[in-house]
């Protein structure tokens, strides 16, 4: 009996990333999150009498870029584990993959859903240490015009840039944990796991620098290989380039894009096809 | 001439579990048989732990069979193709607490690919179908155990498909909602529509289904129409006035001169779900109602609301 194929859908994929998208930003976590981010990137202008040894604006932007690293981090694993379980424990995954649905546009679609989410997160957060670092920036232009003979300080498209990349890190970040939910049976085993591959893929280049060029071709092979399968997210962060005169290279900021394009579009592939045969 | 396709076909279906890392399996289902025929509401019977919910699964593509062909309606019941036709009820079904019942039943008509011209049609007819017109606007969160078996088989039944499957569809409703659930279950019979129902309300079961499976430990014991296998084929009741002791006895000795035997003589009982059900006041039926079970005599709820 000849029956016509069920095409792949973006409109089914927008459905569920959209339906994604809804639910997790009326989580109270995402909430919370993102007002403790603004908080602290807003703080920062309290903390300019400090001295830390680096330009008043330099430190707003180092602030502020801390604070979307560390609870976007937060934010990113917690959300992609939260929504992904959520789905298989209230059962409600098994009414939609009852559904003429592929597996594939349910994955792609929570990714999508929750890189949306981040999306939002960032676009406030680095929107809000914009307005502050252009504010501030006015302040000190009108007292010390001399220091500003060339014009602003701050690229504001670098800010952006930057901020970009940042989002698109969570989006690496992202599609790591949906692989990882993708096998897991419980939401804290992905949380976990998550924030572990976090600290490696933030650390892995330091065991590069350090075992990357020992004599012993075992080593060098797995360091080679462990750096392969886990991003590298030092990369995604060009901030100290801001303010200091050069700023971010454009062809470095489009090879680190494809970077982490690759890496989504492969961990992405491969959630897809461990959660092809999970049985739910 | 083109051979009539069965709504399921299961065959030699089994499948196992692995529940420890040495590799030791549980069958969940074994060697399992079984052909639903178009247009039949067809139940699924059997204890906890009977392989009824895992077979349900199979056949709806959300588990793989470890040894057998299960297709739906001819298509392999691993292909997304074959849900094309399919709607499913789950048991005790939970919903996207956030969403209005109008906008949920909307969600799954779109990823089902109702076509846009006719979608807000489809998503009011069918949410007047199951007597939910009045709801529609209120939250999933705020409904009440049947009212989410009634959406929940509003999403089954929005992109109009040839089989249903019920999984415990009147587990935790009260017997007026479970009263309606049947209602409607023969109400989409009428229309044509395959039904697979699992219940442990085995009397109800028995008032909607056509045929019965009933699986023990994974295994198939008993399989047939309901008249078949519940019917007394060497007796008959016959229903009479009251009769003095009398004229029983007159009675016994008739049949006994015609070589046959007066077995037993019992005064008739109403069931006990259908005096509930004509005490209480029911939706849409205000006063106490006496329809009974199966009965579509009064619509639930058959008039949109604009």
């Amino acid at each position: 009996m000849s029956v016509a194929s069920v095409p792949f859908s973006l409109g089914r994929l927008g459905l569920i990333a959209g339906n994604t998208f809804l639910e997790a930003v009326r989580q109270k976590l995402f909430l919370f999150l993102l007002l403790l981010a603004i908080g602290l990137v807003a703080s920062a202008l309290f903390f300019r009498e400090f001295n830390f040894g680096s330009s008043e604006l330099k430190f707003i932007a180092d602030f502020g870029f801390g604070a979307l690293i560390f609870f976007g981090s937060a934010l990113t694993i917690a959300t992609t584990a939260q929504l992904f379980f959520s789905e298989i424990e209230n059962r409600t995954a098994l009414t939609l993959l009852a559904k003429p649905l592929w597996r594939a546009e349910f994955v792609f679609g929570k990714f999508l859903g929750v890189f949306a989410v981040i999306g939002v997160f960032c676009a406030l957060t680095i929107g809000l240490m914009m307005a502050l670092l252009y504010h501030r920036e006015g302040q000190l232009m009108a007292q010390t015009p001399e220091a500003f003979e060339a014009g602003r300080l701050i690229s504001y498209g670098d800010l952006l840039v930057v901020g970009l990349l940042q989002w698109l890190k969570f989006g690496v970040l992202t599609a790591i944990v949906l692989l990882i939910a993708s096998f897991s049976n419980t939401n804290l085993f992905t949380v976990v796991t998550g924030f572990f591959v976090l600290v490696i893929c933030h650390l892995q280049y330091l065991a590069r620098d350090a075992w990357g060029n020992v004599d012993n071709a075992l080593i060098g092979l797995v360091v080679q290989a462990m750096s392969l399968i886990f991003p590298n997210f030092q990369l995604f962060n060009l901030a100290d380039e801001i303010g200091q005169g050069s700023g971010v290279d454009g062809d470095v900021a489009l090879r680190v894009a494809g970077y982490g394009l690759a890496y989504i579009a492969v961990i992405g592939g491969l959630a897809v096809y461990s959660f092809r045969n999970r049985e739910i | 001439m083109s051979q009539a396709v069965s709504a399921i076909s299961i065959k030699g279906l089994t499948k196992d579990f692995a529940v420890t890392l040495r590799g030791v399996k549980l069958r969940a289902v074994d060697a399992l048989n079984l052909e639903v025929a178009e247009g039949q509401v067809y139940g699924l019977l059997g204890p906890n732990g009977s392989g009824k919910s895992t077979t349900i699964k199979i056949i709806l593509g959300l588990l793989e069979a470890t040894v057998g062909d299960v297709r739906v309606f001819g298509v392999p019941s691993n292909k997304v193709e074959a849900r094309r036709n399919v709607g499913y009820l789950p048991e005790a079904p939970y919903f996207y607490r956030y969403l209005s019942g109008r906008e949920l039943v909307r969600f799954y008509a779109r990823v089902c690919g109702v076509p846009s011209a006719t979608l807000k049609a489809r998503v009011d007819e069918v949410i007047a179908w199951v007597g939910l017109s009045g709801a529609a606007d209120r939250r999933v969160g705020t409904y009440s155990k049947g009212m989410l078996q009634r959406i929940g088989l509003a999403q089954a039944l929005v992109h109009d498909p040839k089989l249903i499957v019920l999984d415990e569809p009147t587990a935790g409703v009260d017997p007026v909602g479970s009263a309606e659930m049947c209602e409607l279950i023969l109400k989409l019979k009428q229309q044509g529509k395959t039904v697979l129902i699992t219940s442990h309300l085995l009397a109800q079961i028995e008032d909607v289904c056509d045929r019965v499976a009933i699986l023990d430990r994974g295994k198939l014991i008993v399989e047939g129409s309901v008249n078949e296998l519940v019917g007394q084929r060497d007796r008959q009741a016959l229903i009479v006035d009251p009769l003095p002791a009398a004229d029983i006895e007159a009675l016994k000795g008739w049949l006994a001169e015609r070589g046959h035997a007066l077995n037993s003589v019992e005064q008739p009982r109403a069931r006990l779900d259908q005096l509930f059900l004509s005490k209480v006041s029911r939706p849409g039926r205000p006063g106490g109602a006496s329809a009974g079970v199966g009965s579509n005599e009064v619509p639930l709820d058959d008039k949109p609301k604009a």
